[in-house]
Parts: structure tokens; sequence; C-alpha cells
């Protein structure tokens, strides 16, 4: 059977690339090996935000004397919330089978290998059945690092080191948790077992968590986990874990903490190997496929979209480098553009920003003027957020003033930032920018407030 | 009351001027006799000032504008006035009106034959530049499949002489919806940008992004030929990507002596009239067969006469007479006897003229013009002396009619004071004739055995050879040679 365009892969990318290339006309073979939607699907976004909304609501309902109602023996209920879970992961599933049928898009399951090259163009094979797709989408995606610390490996066939495969369908709320790793998913996961009731610990090697973020929203973000009895142990390395125990290294001095689950969140790395990219000689750098900005690999008629190209590791950026590569399979230019691509931390509060840093600014030479606003000049910000200490900072570079970067702290975030991803792709200046009427009152007004301190 | 201030009309055949320079501003009070803006033609400057006092209340176009003569260009009156009467952009059929002045309006107000000729001079000269602006355009047009909905690359609008052609009103739309009408598809007359350019360019893109936008307009960015932006829309980073790729600097060689980050060059917007000469040289050599006959003359006679006219200068209340103008006189005396030199070759007719008209070449600081002495062989020596200083100095300060510009038979021009022994001057088509004067140079000749110095003074000749073969050039040549050497003769004549 020849195809158009062969997916492998079944996550943001590959459903969603697939999905586009159904619609457009091309007869489209997907191939997944374990569960449609991907990590983001089952093990990552979407169960995870779940998850998060759970313990949000048992903090409101355990918190809410402050806001003038009282509730008594509010309970949690590890067991309902993971139930939930899986409930909103097969409807979702399920919505995106019915949407690749409608695409006319045939899906098989298993892992899809590449054979080598055809006269049509690539012969993939899949239980035993060869299949050729004139183009390729390889959207493999990522999986966690697991680093060569003694006992990991052990730890994890035991079952008491994770992932966030694990993790997401734990059984019970440990007593205690250790998190190896302070980035998002690490953050997320200690936001929920937090309220679940866990002793929470965060080991991290760096002096600040949530990555690469704005330096001043992190530590923002660590005092408001410490208020609330998350431990953190920055600069330190993990050296072994035992059952029950990790322990690590800070300032040359060993010590421990007990765990009595491990969660290694310490990073992910794209999936390049087993699906024979080697016999076609797709190009893999630094353990990614190297691609153009057009989602071109070095192979003609081969792209690479998601987490396997090691870009940005985000599903929203998955799904737009997708279209991207279809859209160049259509003939129609197109190209991916990472300069406004926003992240969320969906902790309580959120954290959301999109563009440059003060950091990344100075790093790529862009002089920046910016703006700090705390949260609080938002009328509604304060209305639902008791003692919150928000903040909104902006970045506009000096020589054009249009926006390049802006970072808050403060629910709601999320869903506002994608606004200002438009305001950069668009390079709205400063000026440009006082012009938008923002709905009142919301949290959005910040950046309206913000804007004219610029 | 509003006082509206037009577009003078310089000359017959001017139709628009370009606003050169604002030396006011909106808002400004300003005296009667005070410079508002100095505008050009395309071959000349002028300044335009004030007739009343009052406040500069509006603006209508800007430095760059092409304006049509006898269009409100701004308005002077006191505060609080009324303007939007006078804005020619709210007007009607202001839309780019390319009238010209054909024959049959002029024939019959001047004399008969000449009048005609030079007539079809200037409406010839006026052709050629409507017709190569709107090749270009067409050109322009055939490469974008204009009209047939043929989607390449972005294109540049360009009406051949480096210069954009736009309509007032295209242009106020684009500046009002803030959009770069360089990449407006010219459609109007002549390739030029009209409003429905300028809507299209809205509806159909390039588009920017906010900041890219400015930036386009602000400086003189290079055109982009594809946007990578969101939507393909232009960004500052294709626009610098663009300025970038046109600086070699980066890996440029280093040699001692040169300063790192010192620029090398500075770049120099061309002025309207460089423009004109520029393309009016290419247009002749490219499109005539020049060639030139150098030879020299015995200046000894026309050297002692014009010292007798200088002693007697007061006396018999005559000009400074120079040399050049004596020459002038001698070449508007030789040149009726050979009528191919004195004429306008026109592919498939000649004109050859009854009378002289003799342009003279003048060096400006704006840049080369040729005013015109018209029938100079009717004129005196002193008459000549007299219209040219005239003329030259009109040039020189850019208050010249543009109609004097225009419609010579043949041209005279003099490096000679500059110490050029020959040259090759360049034809001013249609004219088939162009004489380069040089300088005096002391030779021996031969008299009475003896050797003797004389003051040989360098002529050059370039002729169209399609018009006139080399022996009659010659001819004229040593015809033009025997009039200086023996002048008092020529005088008598």
């Amino acid at each position: 059977m020849v195809y158009d365009l062969i997916v492998i892969g079944g996550g943001p990318a590959g459903y969603l690339g697939a999905e586009r290339a159904g619609q457009a006309g091309l007869n489209t073979l997907l191939i997944e090996k374990r569960a449609l939607g991907g990590v983001c699907l089952n093990e990552g976004c979407i169960p995870s935000k779940t998850l998060l909304y759970s313990a949000k609501m048992y903090d409101n309902a355990r918190y809410s004397e402050k806001y003038g109602v009282v509730s008594e023996n509010v309970k949690f209920n590890h067991d309902k919330v993971i139930e939930r879970k899986n409930k909103v992961v097969r409807t979702l599933v399920a919505g995106i089978k019915a949407q690749l049928k409608k695409s006319n898009v045939t899906i098989l399951e298993g892992t899809g290998e590449i054979a080598g090259r055809s006269s049509e163009g690539y012969e993939v094979r899949i239980n035993n059945e060869s299949f050729i797709g004139k183009r390729l989408l390889i959207a493999t995606g990522s999986m966690p690092i697991l680093p060569s610390i003694p006992g990991v490996k052990e730890g994890m066939e035991k079952g008491f080191v994770l992932t966030n495969r694990e993790i997401l369908d734990i059984k019970e709320v440990p007593g205690s948790l250790v998190i190896v790793g302070g980035g998002v998913i690490g953050l997320e996961m200690a936001s929920y077992f937090n309220s679940a009731g866990s002793k929470v610990t965060i080991i991290e090697m760096l002096d600040h968590i949530a990555g690469n973020n704005e330096r001043e929203i992190s530590d923002i973000l660590m005092k408001t986990y410490e208020k609330k009895g998350i431990v953190f142990k920055l600069s330190s390395k993990v050296v072994e874990v035992k059952e029950g125990m990790v322990l690590y290294e800070y300032n040359r001095e060993r010590a421990s903490v007990e765990a009595d689950k491990i969660l290694m969140s310490i990073g992910r790395k794209p999936v390049v190997d087993g699906y024979g990219l080697e016999r076609i000689g797709v190009e893999i750098e630094n353990g990614r496929i190297k691609v153009d900005e057009r989602g071109r690999t070095n192979v003609p008629g081969v792209y690479a979209a998601g987490d396997v190209n090691g870009y940005s590791m985000l599903a929203h950026t998955a799904y737009r480098e997708a279209e991207v590569c279809i859209n160049n399979i259509l003939g129609k230019k197109d190209v991916m553009r990472y300069n406004a691509i926003p992240y969320v931390i969906y902790t309580n509060p959120e954290v959301a920003g999109v563009g440059e840093t003060e950091e990344t600014a100075r790093q790529k030479g862009i002089e920046v003027e910016v703006s700090k606003i705390s949260m609080r000049y938002s009328g509604r910000y304060l209305a639902e957020n008791e003692g919150g200490d928000g903040i909104c900072k902006i970045l506009i570079d000096k020589k054009y003033r249009r926006l390049v970067g802006l970072h808050m702290i403060g629910n709601y975030s999320s869903e506002i930032i994608y606004g200002t991803a438009a305001m950069i792709e668009m390079e709205m200046r400063v000026d440009d920018i006082k012009e938008i009427v923002f709905p009142h009152p919301t949290v959005s007004e910040i950046i309206r407030e913000g804007i004219f301190y610029l | 009351m509003a006082i509206p201030v037009i577009m003078p009309k310089q000359g017959q055949t001017v139709e628009s001027c370009i606003i050169a320079k604002w030396h006011k501003k909106k808002g400004d009070q300003v005296k009667a006799g005070d410079i508002l803006f100095t505008y050009e033609t395309d071959k000349a400057t002028f300044d335009e000032e004030a007739k009343e006092d009052g406040i500069l209340l509006e603006i209508f176009f800007e430095e760059g504008d092409d304006v049509p003569v006898l269009t409100n260009v701004c308005v002077i009156g006191r505060e609080g006035d009324d303007v939007s009467e006078f804005d020619p952009r709210t007007q009607i059929g202001r839309e780019d009106k390319v009238t010209k002045t054909t024959v049959a309006d002029k024939v019959g107000v001047e004399g008969e034959g000449e009048a005609y000729a030079a007539n079809v001079a200037a409406n010839v000269a006026a052709d050629a530049a409507i017709e190569a602006a709107a090749d270009t355009a067409a050109d322009a047009a055939k490469q974008q499949g204009i009209g047939t909905g043929g989607e390449t690359g972005f294109i540049r609008s360009d009406t051949g002489d480096g210069k954009i052609g736009i309509s007032p009103r295209a242009r106020n739309l684009a500046e009002k919806a803030g959009i770069d009408y360089r990449y407006a598809k010219p459609t109007g007359p002549h390739g030029r940008i009209i409003e429905r350019d300028i809507i299209s360019l809205m509806e159909k893109g390039p588009v920017f992004t906010f900041a890219a936008k400015d930036e386009s307009l602000k400086s003189e960015t290079k055109i982009v030929e594809e946007g990578s932006g969101i939507g393909g829309r232009i960004t500052t980073g294709d626009l610098g990507r663009v300025q970038s790729e046109s600086q070699v600097a980066a890996h440029a060689s280093y040699s001692p002596g040169v300063v790192p980050g010192e620029a090398e060059f500075t770049e120099v917007k061309l002025t309207n009239i460089r423009k004109v000469i520029a393309k009016a040289m290419h247009h002749s050599l490219s499109s005539t067969a020049q060639l030139t006959l150098n030879t020299t003359f015995d200046a000894t006679e026309i050297l002692e006469y014009r010292k007798k006219l200088k002693e007697n200068k007061e006396k018999l209340g005559l000009r400074n007479i120079t040399i050049n103008d004596i020459v002038l006189f001698a070449v508007s005396r030789t040149l009726p006897g050979h009528k191919p030199l004195n004429a306008h070759f026109l592919d498939d007719r000649m004109l050859l003229f009854n009378v002289v008209h003799l342009g003279v070449a003048v060096d400006t600081e704006r840049g080369l013009m040729v005013p015109t002495i018209f029938y100079a062989n009717h004129k005196s020596l002193n008459e000549i002396s007299a219209e040219v200083k005239e003329l030259a100095e009109e040039c020189q300060k850019g208050t010249i009619n543009p109609d004097l510009l225009k419609g010579g038979t043949f041209t005279v021009t003099n490096l000679g004071m500059l110490d050029i022994e020959s040259f090759t001057p360049v034809l001013n088509p249609p004219q088939t004739g162009i004489l380069g004067v040089n300088n005096i140079v002391q030779r021996v000749k031969e008299v009475n055995g003896q050797y003797v110095y004389y003051p040989a003074m360098g002529l050059s000749l370039t002729f169209d050879h399609r018009a006139v073969d080399g022996a009659p050039a010659a001819r004229f040549l040593k015809d033009l040679k025997t009039n200086l050497e023996n002048f008092s003769i020529l005088l008598a004549k």
C-alpha cells in the first residue's frame, strides 16, 4: 500500500500532522505504538492538569476562610482524582481518534520502523507488514532522562523510583516524595502532592528552579512553595537513591532525605533510536533529528516535528511544527518561528511567559527596557488572590520599542499569555499595545497597566 | 481668510514639480517674502515665497512629492481658518493628469517653422522620457504578470529614472494606512502608482509587522522579497537580513591604515537633476552613433580682438565679451552653411533648421544645465554675450525658466578654462552635433622660414554619424576654424 504520507508517532505532532494532512486530501497513515495522544495526553499535560485542578479545589476549600467561607471536614480523595483523570484522558483520546477517522487517516497500532528507500518513497514496516510512504513525518517524541545514579535502575524495577508516567497513576499519596529536578514537571507534581498531603522535597542541581524562566518570577514561586511547606535543596546533586532515602551532595557535603517515592524529572531527551532512521541516513545532531525552519530533515521528503527535533519540547510547539511540515508538504511555504512560544507552569499560582527574559536578551545582545509591576494593580487579581504577591514583567527592545518578552506569575496567566504571543509575533510596539482595549476587571489588564510604564 | 499657495507653473511644458525641501513647518508663523518651500522641475530648482503674512495652517504635500502645477501645496491664514476646501487630496479628478502640450496648441502662437521645430523638439524629449518610464513599467508589469493574477515576489515600483512615480492621492492613502508604497504594483499611466494600487497592496500585501512597517517607512530599507513572520509578514528581522546581506563589511579584508568601524563610503541620494542627467547621458550614448573630431586653430586674432574690446568696453557700451562668446558667435554664423549639424535626427527623418538655437552648457552646483540662446544667428556678439551671462546666472541661482532649457539645435560646451586640451563631448539628442571648446596651448609654426609660437585653441566636435558623415563634419570644423582665425572678416559678413 502506498501512502502520500506516513506519520510515525501519534502524539501532538503526529496526530495533528496526520489530521491536517488527511484534511488536505493526502492519503495518510499514522503509526502509534502506545496510545494516541502521546505523552501529552496520556502521561503529561492533560492528566497533570486534571490532578492539579483537584488540588486547587482542595486548597480553595481548605483555605476559604480568608474569603469569608467556612468549610469543615474537607477531605481529599486521591483515588477519585485518579479515576476522574482517567476519564478525562479517555474522552480526549476518543475525540482524537474520531477526528483522525473523520480526516480519513488510517491508524495502525505498533512500532513503525523505516526499512529503507523504495522507488516510490520510503518503506516502513509495522507488525511484519510493509507500507510505502512518499513522504515521512517523524514524530517519535521524547522520553525522560534517567541519570546513571546508583540505585535508579533498581528503584525503577522495584517501583519506588518513578517518572512522569508512573506517578500519574500512583495508587496512594506517598508520605514523603523527593523530586529530583526542579523543572516544570517536578514543580507541578510537587504542587499536587504537597496539596494531597505528601512531604515534598525538591532537589535541584542549579541554584534556582524553573530552568531558564525569568529569575525574579521563579524566586517568587519558590517562596510561595516554601510557605506551603515544600523543601528545596538547591545547588545539590543526587549521588545515590535507596529504598526510602535519597543521598545528595551539597557544597561537597553529603546529606540524605527520606523518601517513600522518588520522582525523576531532570529533563527529557528525543527518541531517535529504534525507528530505522539510520537506514535512510537521517541526520542526528546532539541526539536530536536535525531539521530546518520548515521541518525538513536532510533527507528529501522526510520531515520531523515535535520533541524529536529537540527545539522546545512543548506540545503547543509540536502542533505548530507539525502544521509547518504539512504546509510545506502541500507546497505552501511556511516557516517555524521560535521567538514567541509561550510557556506555562500550572502551579498554584500559575506562571506564564513568552519571548525573551532579561537573561536571554542579554545573551542575544538585545538592549531591553523593562517594566515590572505588581499583579495587585489588577482589581480582579486583588479580589481573588488574598495575600497574592504576583508580578508581571514586560520587556521591550529599545531599538524598535516593540514587545519582546512578558512574564507573569498569578492565576489566569496561562489563559492570558497567548495574546502576548500574538503581540510579539506581530512585533507590536508599545504605542500599538496602548491602543488595545482589555476587558475590565480582569487579570489581563495588568499588561495594559505595565505597558503605560514604558 | 485662508489663502492657498499653489505650485507655480514654470514654463509651458512643465506639468508637475517635486517639492525638494520645506523651509517652514505646519503651524509656523510666516511673513511675506519668507521662503516656504523649494521645488524642482526636471532641470531646475526654485524657491517659492510666501505672498502674505500669517500662519502656515496646512501642508498638503511632503518633501519628495511630485505635485501637478497649479495644485494647492499649502495654506496660509489665521488661526482657526478652515482649510478643508483647499485640500487637493479631497478634490476629485486630481488623479494623474498628464496633459501634453500638443503641436497644435502652439502653432499659430509663434512664428511658423522654428516654433514648430522647437515644439517638436520639446515634445520629442518629453515623449522619450514618458515612453522610457512606460516601458519600464510595462516590463515590470510583464515580469510580474500584472493583470493575470500572477503572484511572484514583491515588486518595487519604479518609473525607470530611479524615482518612484506615485500620485498624490495614492501617496496620501499609503501614508494614512501606514504602508510602504514602494511595494505597490503600479498600474497607472506611465508606470505611476495610483490609488487602486495602494488599495490592492493593502488587501493583498505584502504585510508588515507593526515594528517592521515603521522601520521600512522610516529608513530606505531594501525591498524584502519574502516575509518570514506570521502570515508571511515582513518582520524587522527580514529587513535587517536584507541590510546585512548587502554589507560585505563583516568579512572584508582588513588593511593597515583603515580604521575599523569607520564607514568606507557615504550613501548620497541622487538629486532629481542628477537622475535626469544620468538618464540623458546614458540615453545619448546608447542610442546614437557618436564620434569626435579634434582640431586646433590659431587664436591670435580673436585674442587680439578681445583685448581691444576689453580696453574699449566702457567707451563702446559693450559687455565683458569673452573668448567663449566669440566662439559662440562664430558657431552661430558657421552652422547655417552646414545644415545637417544644425539639425534634429528623428530616426526616420531629420529636421534641418534654418535658424540657430544655440545650447550652452553651464556648470552649476546642482549639476550640468544647458540653456538655449534662441535665434543666435540673428543676434550680435554683444547680445549673445549678454544673454549667455544672464542664462548662466539664472542656472546658477536655479531660477531659470525650464522652457529655456530645451529647444536647442546645436550645443557648445567649454572646458578650456579647466585646462582640457581635447575631449569627447556627449551629444544632446536629437541634436546631431556638439562642439567642445578647449584651452589654448602654445604651438610652433613656420613663418617665412622662422619658427614662431602661436596660441593654438582646441576644438572637439562630436557628431552623430547616423546623420552626418565624417567629411561634412570635418568641413564644418574647417569652416569654423577659418571663421575664428579670420574673425574680423566674419564680423564684416
